[in-house]
């Protein structure tokens, strides 16, 4: 085989064609192309038609709260009457507040523990439950408890573990002479524990991704470093987290934004106290709307934190596919 | 391809096109369409709250499917607590909401102040024709009226009392606080024991501790408005008020903890016999499941100044102008409130009636702290509003607000002093309170 035609040979590879292309190679004769911009053309109209109505109806479901809540945004009225145009007052006074503020720094902590905490703890479980260990499959079904377990049973049982003087841990800690902390009512424990029970609650989501992902990469190319003298810390850095980059970016994408936009776990477990110690954006823009009835204050922190969320995304979304091409 | 197959094939793609739209615009037209009046198959849909036990609501269904006046028939929903502002709003602007509802004690001034409300003036001159108007206990009427008429009726009485369990006073060998000073000797001594002199808390969904803190404001002779009902929070009987909770916190006597207890951890303090004082809820016996008599309730304290004051939050039934009739509304609430006191008769309630010839029901007055609340709390009982005394749409603002629940607790969290928590609460509520 010449160069030329090995590289031919490449090229058609890549785009998933045998060495005669489909049909014996009839796409590629000129007098099919035009039938084929015609078959195209009608065939387009065709899914245009036929896809209409749903886009239509995406439109209706989405654009409608998205139209709506762009206008709540920009007037000061209720859930019921939408009240004056005010411009952009209502993200002037949201961004001109120190609770905003607080919360974000709150959202961006919570976030970065939850995502990052989730992750290593994930990781760690998905590695031990690769190795070869007795009743493997009972442990990954016990492991996915907590994210199984509705979120207001577990936040209950959290509670009752930490919630008062005489809870099971603050028990256990003044028993080993630790004094007795108060969990949720000192802020910054408060803080701790939000992040630590969304650390509990979402590790089995990444250990299932993490899990997957390591299930394709194939093994004989650990074998294969080992022989070339690769150590295990080696293997894990060179081959195991490249191999897993798509994966983990992905599931960073998205635990990012189950976190920015988590309301049941603060709210369940702290209400977002004790003296706004816990108040997240989302937190926030709820009591903003539903208990002081601040409907455009409330709706503008949505539409901030769907900016941040969108900017996130893309960025991370820009580095799976930089990995992709990797 | 044939004539007919070509005829065949463009009937088809075109039919399938059309039956596609057509069938997407169903949902569309369902949707647009909303309901153009709260009628359930032409009757007043009434919507309640699950305000005691699931057999409360049977009860007031079967009380609503009873009524049939001014030609009509009624229907009942159960709506739940949670989200319940935004359950109502969502209803009231897609035109699907309620002819007639109970709800929030300020629900019905918020949606006054947006034109939903039909006033109950013609309910009031019919409960005057029958008798039922004399039959309300003095001063439960007057917070509901207002310039354009009453906004709504009074159907019970949501009171907080103190409570005590006399086991835990005895056994401490201290007697019950009757006023500020012995509430803090006693407190001390509780707390040597164990017990929580002062029990509240604040935590997620747990207002208990906003209304303690208002509580003690107007037990003061203070509160939140003036009499003319303008922002008057740094008044100098609120400082003292607030002083004195800052100093049961920094005794101990109020638990260090209770800024993050739920209403699942103060009843459990109440059961495990932790709690021995404390304001909460009406029927705190049957709540925790101790109806053995060593929970009682307490007379209330009389503040520095002998000021003497409860908290009440008079729960009211309000009508809508989305009806299918407003002579249908009206009929019904007349009716209505024509037999709750079946709903005493049968300890459905966990709250005061409205009505004098209820309280005298021997299913009523049996129980003793129901006498003891009715005869010494409803005379002094004052509203959220005070020092002034009607109702108003910013009271909902105040009572589920963030402003308050900063504030409560800042106080629990004993790291502040009076005046700075007091300012912080005005500026928040300042920022929120329609002018």
């Amino acid at each position: 085989m010449s160069s030329t035609t090995a590289q031919s040979g490449l090229a058609r590879a890549r785009r998933g064609l045998a060495p005669g292309g489909p049909g014996g190679g009839s796409l590629d004769h000129p007098g099919n192309v035009n039938r084929k911009s015609k078959l195209s053309s009608q065939t387009r109209r065709t899914f245009f038609w036929l896809l209409l109505p749903s886009i239509v109806l995406l439109i209706l479901i989405n654009g409608y709260p998205l139209i709506y809540a762009g206008v709540q945004a920009t007037h000061d009225g209720s859930l019921i009457d939408t009240g004056n145009f005010v411009g952009v007052d209502n993200f002037a006074t949201v961004l001109s507040s120190p609770a905003f503020w607080k919360a974000a720094q709150f959202t961006l902590w919570f976030t970065i523990v939850g995502v990052f905490g989730s992750w290593l703890v994930g990781l760690g479980l998905a590695l031990l439950l690769r190795t070869k260990i007795p009743a493997g499959g009972t442990f990954k079904v016990l492991l996915l408890l907590p994210w199984v377990v509705p979120i207001v049973v577990s936040s209950t049982a959290w509670n009752w573990l930490v919630a008062t003087p005489d809870s099971l841990i603050p028990s256990i800690f003044r028993n080993l002479g630790l004094g007795t902390p108060l969990f949720l009512a000192d802020p910054h424990l408060a803080a701790v524990m939000v992040m630590v029970f969304k650390v509990w609650v979402s590790f089995p989501f990444m250990m299932m991704m993490i899990s997957a992902a390591l299930a394709s990469v194939d093994t004989t190319v650990y074998e294969a470093a080992s022989m070339d003298g690769a150590s295990k810390w080696q293997q894990f850095t060179q081959i195991t987290l490249p191999m897993i980059a798509r994966s983990t970016y992905i599931s960073w994408i998205l635990m990012t934004i189950f976190c920015v936009n988590d309301f049941p776990t603060i709210y369940l477990l702290t209400g977002g106290g004790p003296v706004d110690a816990t108040t997240s954006l989302v937190v926030l823009a709820y009591r903003s709307v539903f208990q002081d009835f601040q409907t455009g204050t409330g709706v503008a922190i949505a539409f901030l934190m769907t900016l941040t969320l969108v900017l996130v995304s893309v960025f991370l979304y820009r580095q799976i596919r930089k990995s992709s091409v990797e | 391809m044939n004539v007919k197959s070509e005829a065949s094939h463009n009937f088809s793609r075109r039919g399938f096109l059309g039956l596609t739209a057509a069938a997407a615009a169903v949902p569309l037209l369902a949707a647009c369409g909303g309901g153009s009046s709260s009628s359930s198959a032409g009757g007043i849909k009434f919507w309640d709250m699950p305000w005691g036990t699931p057999a409360y609501n049977d009860d007031a269904k079967k009380i609503t499917e009873g009524f049939s006046g001014a030609n009509s028939k009624a229907s009942y929903q159960t709506i739940q607590w949670n989200n319940f502002y935004q359950t109502f709003s969502s209803a009231i602007a897609s035109k699907t909401g309620p002819a007639v509802s109970t709800g929030g004690g300020f629900q019905a001034f918020q949606f006054e102040q947006q034109g939903q409300i039909a006033h109950a003036d013609k309910v009031i001159d019919a409960l005057k024709k029958n008798g039922q108007f004399d039959d309300f206990l003095p001063g439960v009427l007057e917070p509901f009226k207002s310039d354009k008429g009453y906004v709504a009726v009074p159907w019970q009485l949501d009171m907080r009392p103190l409570w005590y369990r006399k086991s835990l006073f005895d056994q401490a060998g201290v007697g019950v606080p009757t006023d500020w000073p012995s509430l803090l000797e006693a407190g001390k001594k509780l707390k040597s024991i164990g017990a929580v002199g002062f029990a509240t808390g604040s935590g997620a969904g747990n207002n208990i501790g906003n209304h303690l803190m208002i509580m003690m404001m107007i037990n003061n002779g203070g509160g939140v408005f003036t009499k003319d009902g303008q922002l008057d929070v740094m008044n100098d009987r609120n400082v003292e008020a607030i002083e004195f909770l800052l100093e049961l916190v920094s005794n101990g006597v109020i638990d260090p903890a209770a800024v993050s207890y739920t209403t699942d951890n103060l009843d459990a303090q109440w059961k495990n016999k932790k709690a021995a004082f404390g304001m909460y809820v009406l029927g705190l016996p049957q709540r925790v499941g101790d109806t053995s008599g060593d929970l009682l309730v307490a007379s209330p304290l009389a503040g520095p100044h002998g000021d003497k004051a409860a908290l009440v939050f008079p729960n009211n039934i309000m009508m809508y102008k989305n009806t299918p009739s407003q002579e249908a509304s009206e009929a019904f609430l007349v009716y209505y409130l024509g037999q709750l006191k079946q709903l005493w008769q049968q300890k459905l309630m966990n709250a005061l009636p409205v009505f004098k010839s209820i309280t005298e029901l021997p299913e009523f007055a049996s129980d003793p702290n129901n006498v003891k609340i009715v005869k010494e709390y409803q005379p002094i009982a004052k509203t959220f509003a005070a020092q002034g005394s009607s109702l108003n749409a910013n009271l909902a603002v105040l009572d589920g607000g963030q402003a308050l629940n900063q504030f409560t607790q800042t106080i629990l969290t004993g790291k502040t002093d009076a005046k700075s928590a007091l300012t912080a609460f005005q500026t928040g509520l300042q920022s929120v309170l329609k002018k």
